[in-house]
Parts: structure tokens; sequence; C-alpha cells
């Protein structure tokens, strides 16, 4: 990435007056890239940011309240940081903002889908257009527009919307249209029997290891969770698919009008469960009753979190 | 304890509820298979998982010493779902028992010694069972000097059993309370601080431990200062437990396991493990 | 010499509802875009080129069972009495678990111990234990997040096995690893292998080669004892952790579970899942107080558990089987390799004075 460097300097500018900078580095190997917690200058050197930047860091803020955080964002990963300041589940005055204009991240199981086997990757370049990758000696190409992150395709906000430095020059993002819903609409038109069928399906494998609930960043009740809580008693123990799916209604009702749709909660999962659908379903029906888009403007209120005696477009007396 | 099925507890019966505190109850239970009852045996120390059938088990010491075996008593606080249900049981109602568990305090280690027991709270349970143990075998003993206090005498469990330790000759007893409580003629202070006081001799002695962790930790600093060395230190430690046999692996400090290497511990070898109580 | 036959790609699933008639059977297969142990379904395809998803574990260790069944009612003698039955739910029936690696199926001897110890024996586990036989598949290829070769084992580890299949030209070279082995691998379908075994212990070193340099691990218990007290090491290394239960889950290793009790009406039935040292409920004691309050005390247990505590209970053995996928499947990318030979690098800074 060209404004790589910029961003290191803007960094070790910004680093002696905070605890830490949250930025992302290389891992196991080149396809992958995992959260860097920068704390020293020289920890500034590994940091590496482009399509393989896809986790959303702003899950760590809330865990870090009280301290002087500097985070990298992507234009997505923005909103969530605007929801957070909403919710006041963070302080604006703690947290610098370092901001990049951000051209789509991968989605892993794209690619493995693609490939099959992805286990030993020697190299991975990349370039705007595609990714060359060797594996086991084997070199595959791919077009980035195959293994692009679903949210990628419709993205409307490649500029963090709210940024203190912001590195390279802004793309440019899009006015508050309406969001991408074309394979949730899709999905829509099944009967129900189907749609449940689907859900039940899917859901079995899951080994409810909240990782789907962890990674998502406005997911904050953390260790207080209706999942694992006793007393109230939502959820049973039991291998049951039917208990598994509750969560997930759970998760996205909490999440339905705050939700900015980062993908975390699917990227996270390990068993692949594409449980981002269910709080796109809670964000449209949202966007369609309160015209509300979340995360976009720091001094809005999200729709269910406030109280209005009439609401515009839910006319009860009517009924 | 059923050794085929681990998880399996024994039908048993309520034959008596004692209400201790506004926040403690004691149950006195016999298992309903009569051989089983009478081929119980157990160590003082052990402890035994009670079941609140359809809500779950909780850990509890057997508070009734293996000398007296008529029943098994157990002192249930209030703090969570199955305490809860069990304070909500009466005479004649059904629980599961899973006992014995955990090991036991070196008794044989602490014949012909001088014994000071300090227990604070419901952290008092435990101290019975070894104490009216060592009453039972009075002979085997030393001086025995207990110190037992709560934040006031109306969180004081045995009440009905403290006139009688005070009275005896071959017992040292002496209560305490946080502050002052009109009609109060015992000591008023912080256990640590009484303990200061009353200033049992180390030597040749055995300071046996439980209470709150905060009270544990000063109370290991004030029999430093008495002169008791870690190895004549002795305390039980409380952890979540579930299977109560060393699987399930949520007690564990280091290596060892609370539910099965403990819970009683001396201060010798609580140094020896990690820090993470 | 042991039983060693061979068995053509084609005719494997044939061989399998062979051995589905009496048992049931689980093998790997694509359920979305995961690779899961199921059931044996002839109707669909199994995925033998890689490691699953998800390991076996949950053929033995099942991710939630009933352990005990209660059930209420009335005392006819003493209307006001209710009277409990308890009735344990043992596992009945056979199984084979096909497709499971070696590190897979070398996991389940790490639980042996302390599921199967002199002192406690875990009679649902020992039950599925000892009617569940195993198919391994060797690793003809493997992952740069494979590191079973630091852990004491290898792509063709026998160790945990009834039968060893290997990957030979276009079918697989079964070898009989124990006596139940033997009896699994009579079946017509199968032609003598011998003339094979030369192709087969290429494969298997061939995969051998391919993995990582082994680190030496031996100072491991030690080192994580000494920087446990270390609090500014495990908030480093747990920083990116986010606290869930997909390592835990997916390792075929890490055992720990809760109980349960679940009612219904007048039945309940005490349950056994899953549960997760990364969880903060794990620890958490009713007076509210937590041993471990923070995901850095967490982390540090579940390294400290299987590289230090484990060992030092058994005879040295490494709870970890090197199979990965705590690391492949980490949302954050947590590195446990990373995380162990730092603690053997670390050296405690010495306060002055």
């Amino acid at each position: 990435m060209k404004f790589q460097n910029e961003l290191k300097d803007s960094i070790r500018k910004a680093l002696p007056e905070l605890d830490v900078v949250i930025g992302w580095c290389g891992s196991f190997d080149r396809l992958h890239a995992t959260p860097h917690f920068i704390r020293r200058e020289e920890d500034i050197e590994k940091l590496e940011i482009g399509p393989l930047s896809v986790h959303n860091l702003a899950t760590y803020l809330p865990g870090l309240r009280g301290k002087k955080v500097g985070i990298v964002v992507k234009g997505c990963d923005s909103r969530s940081v605007i929801e957070l300041l909403q919710e006041k589940l963070i302080d604006r005055e703690d947290i610098t903002i370092f901001g990049f204009p951000c051209t789509g991240v991968v989605d892993q199981a794209k690619i493995k889908k693609a490939l099959g086997y992805v286990g030993n990757v020697e190299s991975c370049d990349m370039s705007d257009k595609s990714m060359v990758l060797v594996i086991d000696g084997q070199t595959h190409l791919l077009n980035f527009s195959e293994i692009k992150a679903e949210k990628c395709y419709s993205c409307k906000y490649p500029d963090a919307i709210i940024s203190d430095h912001f590195v390279g020059d802004k793309i440019g993002n899009g006015d508050s249209t309406d969001a991408n819903y074309e394979a949730l609409e899709t999905f829509e038109k099944l009967p129900v029997s189907e749609r449940f069928g689907y859900w039940l399906k899917e859901l079995d494998r899951c080994i409810r290891c909240y990782a789907c609930r962890n990674a998502c960043p406005l997911c904050v009740c953390r260790d207080h969770c209706a999942a694992e809580s006793r007393e109230p008693h939502w959820l049973s123990q039991e291998n049951n698919v039917r208990d598994k799916l509750m969560f997930q209604v759970i998760h996205a009702y909490h999440l339905a009008g705050r939700c900015t749709e980062c993908g975390e909660c699917q990227r996270a999962c390990p068993v692949d469960i594409p449980v981002l659908m269910l709080k796109q379903k809670m964000n449209k029906e949202v966007r369609d009753i309160f015209k509300y888009e979340a995360g976009v403007d720091p001094e809005e209120t999200p729709p269910l979190l406030s109280f209005k005696m009439e609401e515009e477009n839910i006319t009860e007396k009517d009924w | 304890m059923n050794t085929k099925n681990l998880y399996l507890p024994e039908m048993a019966t309520i034959q008596e509820v004692i209400e201790e505190t506004h926040n403690i109850v004691t149950f006195r239970v016999t298992l309903n298979n009569q051989e089983a009852m009478k081929n119980f045996s157990f160590e003082p120390g052990n402890v035994g998982q009670l079941s609140a059938f359809g809500i779950g088990e909780s850990t509890f010491v057997i508070n009734s010493p293996p000398t007296r075996m008529d029943y098994l008593q157990f002192s249930v606080m209030r703090s969570g779902e199955v305490t809860t249900k069990l304070h909500s049981l009466k005479a004649g109602d059904q629980v599961g028992v899973r006992a014995p568990l955990g090991n036991h305090f070196p008794y044989e280690n602490m014949k012909g010694k001088d014994i000071v027991f300090v227990g604070g709270g419901i952290g008092m349970a435990p101290l019975r069972t070894l104490l009216l143990f060592m009453l039972d075998n009075r002979d085997d003993y030393g001086k025995i000097t207990l110190l037992y206090g709560a934040r006031s005498p109306l969180d004081m469990a045995y009440n009905y059993e403290l006139q009688d330790w005070l009275d005896r000759d071959d017992l040292d007893t002496h209560l305490t309370i946080d502050a002052e409580f009109e009609g109060w003629e015992h000591n008023v202070g912080l256990i640590p601080n009484v303990l200061l006081e009353i200033a049992p001799s180390a030597e040749n002695s055995v300071a046996i431990t439980c209470g709150p962790p905060i009270m544990i930790k000063f109370t290991l600093q004030a029999l430093e200062k008495l002169g008791f060395k870690d190895e004549q230190i002795v305390t039980t430690l409380e952890k979540r437990m579930k299977c109560g046999v060393g699987i399930c692996g949520r007690c564990n400090i280091g290596s060892s396991y609370v539910c099965k290497d403990g819970p009683v511990y001396t201060g010798a070898q609580l140094k020896e493990l990690p820090n993470e109580l | 010499m042991a039983l060693v036959k061979y068995l053509k790609s084609s005719d494997l699933k044939s061989w399998l509802a062979e051995l589905a008639q009496k048992n049931s059977v689980f093998a790997p297969r694509y359920e979305g875009d995961s690779v899961i142990f199921a059931p044996f379904d002839p109707e669909q395809e199994i995925f033998i080129k890689n490691a699953a998803t998800a390991p076996p574990k949950k053929t033995v260790f099942p991710q939630s069972e009933k352990l005990v069944d209660f059930k209420y009612s009335k005392d006819p003698e003493d209307l006001s009495r209710i009277l409990i039955d308890a009735k344990e739910n043992l596992p009945e029936g056979t199984a084979i678990v096909f497709g499971g690696r070696p590190c897979d199926v070398r996991g389940f001897t790490m639980f042996d111990r302390v599921y199967m110890s002199e002192e406690a024996t875990d009679i649902y586990y020992k039950t599925r234990r000892d009617n569940t036989s195993f198919i391994t598949l060797a690793c003809d290829s493997t992952e740069n997040t494979c590191f079973c070769n630091w852990v004491n084992s290898s792509p063709s580890d026998p160790t945990g096995s009834d039968v060893l299949a290997i990957p030979v030209g276009d079918g697989l070279l079964l070898k009989a690893v124990s006596d139940r082995g033997e009896s699994l691998l009579t079946s017509k379908l199968l032609s003598d292998g011998e003339s094979r075994i030369g192709e087969g212990e290429k494969v298997c070193k061939e995969a051998a080669e391919s993995l990582s340099q082994v680190q030496d691990l031996s100072n491991a218990p030690q080192k994580l004892l000494e920087v446990f007290d270390s609090i500014e090491f495990w908030e480093d290394v747990s920083a990116k952790c986010l606290s869930c239960g997909a390592c835990t889950y997916l390792c075929p290793t890490c055992y720990c579970f809760n109980i349960t009790d679940e009612t219904k009406g007048l039945q309940a039935s005490r349950i056994r899942s899953w549960d997760n040292c990364m969880s903060a409920l794990f620890t958490m004691e009713a007076s509210g107080h937590n041993p471990r309050p923070t995901k850095a005390h967490r982390l540090k247990n579940r390294v400290g558990h299987k590289f230090s505590y484990y060992p030092d209970l058994h005879d040295g053995v490494i709870s970890c089987c090197g199979c990965g996928r705590c690391i492949k499947s980490c949302p954050a990318g947590v590195d446990i390799r990373e995380i162990v030979l730092k603690a053997i690098e670390f050296e405690p800074t010495v306060v002055e004075g």
C-alpha cells in the first residue's frame, strides 16, 4: 500500500501520547493478517494495511476504555466507532482515529472455496486487481473481484467517516443511499418452511463458541450475555438447533438498527455459518420503518434506543 | 459415592432444616439407601455436591464429623440459583448427594499438638467438622483455641452450640464481630486483629483457618507475626466446581485441582502453587 | 507383520456402507463451507483431501449429552412430598470414525489420562471410547498451521488409531494398528496391500518433511510457570484475543465441560456440555469473585494447561496435538506456537535493589 509509510509516520508522531495503537500486521502466512497492538516505537515497522486487513478493530475499543487508544480504521470500521460513540460506550477524547482509503478486503472463505486448499501458502502477492498465491509450489491467480468480501461490493464508505488523521487520497464516500439487500430479498421470497429449514440446517453445525458475539463490535454485554446466563435462563445447554437459532435471533434483535453490517460475526464463525443475513434482515426493517442507517452520524441516536410518543411510520392508532 | 458412575447422585432426604442466619441454612440429610448410609465413610474436610434437582449442583463441606454419623450436615449460604432453590426445601424433601469428594484435613499430623482454629463467616463450616472431630477424640490433641468471627451476631452460624463451646474447659473459645452490637459480650474487631490480641503460641501448634479471601490474607499475615511457619498453617480453598473429581477442568491452580487435590492445603503447599486464588 | 490392505477410492463409500451395517460410521463431509464429521450418508460426498474444519472430538465427547434423567412424582403415601427418580443415561452402540487425522485421534489419548485414570473413571466417556474405532487418514500434505512434529508426533502417527489409512495412488493403503483394526479389514472390497508399503512410506516421509522445523518445547512447563506472574506478558499476548471459544471447541485435546440441569415440566436432565476456559463464567464463583477475571488470565490458563500443568501431571506429555486449528480458525489470529515460544524466551526483568 502506497500510503503505508505515511500511516506509519502519522502513528509514530501520535504514539508518545497514546497507550496503544491498533492496526494490522502479518500473521502465520502471507495470506493472513492479524490485529497488531503497537505500544513501542519498534512495533510500528510491522504494521501492514491492505486487502488482508479484514478485522474490525473497533471491537477492541470498549475493552480498552480508560486508556488512550489509537485505532486504524477502514471506512466500514469507522461506522462501528461512530456507533460506539453514539451509545457512549467509548469516549471520543480518548480515541485517536487513523483513516485510509480502503479499496476492499478479501473474504478468506471465498479464497478457500475457490482453491479448495490454502493450507501451505508459500507466497501471496497482491495488486489492485488480483492476487497471486503460491501454494505447495503451484501458482494460483485470483481476480480480486472474485474474492472480495461481500460487503465491499456495495460499499458506500471506503473512506473513514470519522478520523483524526487520514492518509492517502480520499476515494469519496457515497451519499446515504439504500444498502444493497439483493441476496436477502431473494431469500425472503422463499416460503417460510424453506427459510426455516435453511437455518436449522446451517445452524446445526454451530459449536456455540460465540465467536460471532465476541467479534461483534457492538455486542457489548460480553460477560453478561443471555446466551450463558442461568438467571434468567433463556437458553438450554442441550445440543439443540433451536437454542442455537434462538441465540442468533437474540443477537440480531439486539443489533437491530445498531449493526453496521461489518460482517465480523460471519467472518469469525469457525464453521462458516452465514449469520450476517439475520442482522441484515433486521437492518432492512429498520431502514424501511425509520429511514435510518447505523453508524454514519455520531450525533444521531439509533431509533430503537430512542423513544417518540408518535412514530412517523408506525401508526398503531390506525390499526 | 457411586464410583461406577461419578455423576449419578445418591438420593437423600432432608431430616432437619436449621435457619442459621438470614442467608445461611443448615441441612441434616440421610441417604435413602440405608445400606449406603451405614457404609458411608468420610474424613473431616471432605466436601460433597448437593443437587437441587432440575436446577443444579453446588459444593459444600460436610460439616458434621465422621464421629457422628446419624446424618450428614451441610450449611448453605444463599448466593445463586442452586443455593436459592436449596433454601426453599424443607424436612422430608429430596436432594442428591455426591460425596465424599476432595482431600481432608491432615489431622494425623496434628496429634499431640496445640490447635488454633480461625474461622470467618461461613468459613466456620469446615472448621466445625474438624473441631467436633477433635473434641470427640479430645485426648489426641493439646490445647484447642477457637476464634470465630462474623460481621455481626446475626451473621453467626451455629449459635445454638456456641454457648457450649464457650463453657467447655477443654476449648478456649473467642468470638468476635466487626462492629459494636447491643448486648454483645464478646470481642469486637476484625479477626486478624483479635487473633494478635489472643496471641496463641506457635510452638508445637497448628493453625487452621477458613473464611473469605480478604480475611484469609490478613489472617495469614497475623499468623506469620505470631511465629507460625507455612507448614504449621492449614486452610481450605473455594473454587467454582462442577464434576468434583478432577475432570471438568475449572478449579485448577496450576496443576492442582482444588476439587480433588484440595480443598485443604497447607500454607507451604499454597506457596508452591501459582498465584491464582 | 501387521495386516495391510488396499482400497480403491471408488470403493470407499461401499466399504463404509458395509461397516455402517453394524456400526454408526462418522466421516468428514462439507456442510456449507466447512468440513464436519457427520453420520455416513452414501448420498453425500466424503471429503478427505485435507483435515476437517472441526475434529471428530464430538464422536466420543459430544458437544452436549444427558448424563442423568430425573422424573418427579407425588409420593402416594404423603402427597405433600415429591419423589424423584434418577436414571443414568449411558451411551449405546458401536461407532467407527473414518477420516480423522493422526493429530485428531491422538487427542483422545490425552483425554484418556484424565477421563480414565486410576482415581476416577468417567463411565460415559469410557463407554464411547471403548466402543469407537478409528480409521485414521495419514496426511499426505501439511499446512502452515500444522506443528504435530513439535509435540512428538507426525503426519502418520498411528497413536490411538485402529487402522491407519495412507493415500497411495488412487486409493488408500490400510494398515491395521490394533487387533480391532485387523477385524475391520476383512471386506472383500479390500485387496492385499503388501506391494504398496514402500509407496506408503514415501508419502508419509514427504509429508513429515514438509513440516516446519521442530522447536524444542522441553522447558516450556517450567518457563510457563516462571512467566505466570508477569501480567504484562499475558496482556501483551492476549491483546487481540476475543475471548471466544473457537479455539477450545475445535481443539482435539480440550476436554473441559460444564454440568447444568434443564427442566421440562415433570422431567429434568443433568447435562454435560462443552465449556471453555476462555469464558469469564468458567471460573466465576458464587461470591462474585473470579480468579481469572481478564482474558489475559484465561489465555494464560489455556496455554499453561496444555504446555505446563498437564505435562506436570502426565509424564511430560504436552496436551496439544499440533493440529493448528486454534491458529487457523481464530478470528483474531492468535497463534499458540508464538505464545509458547515467547514464554520459553522470557527473561524476567531484574529489578535493581
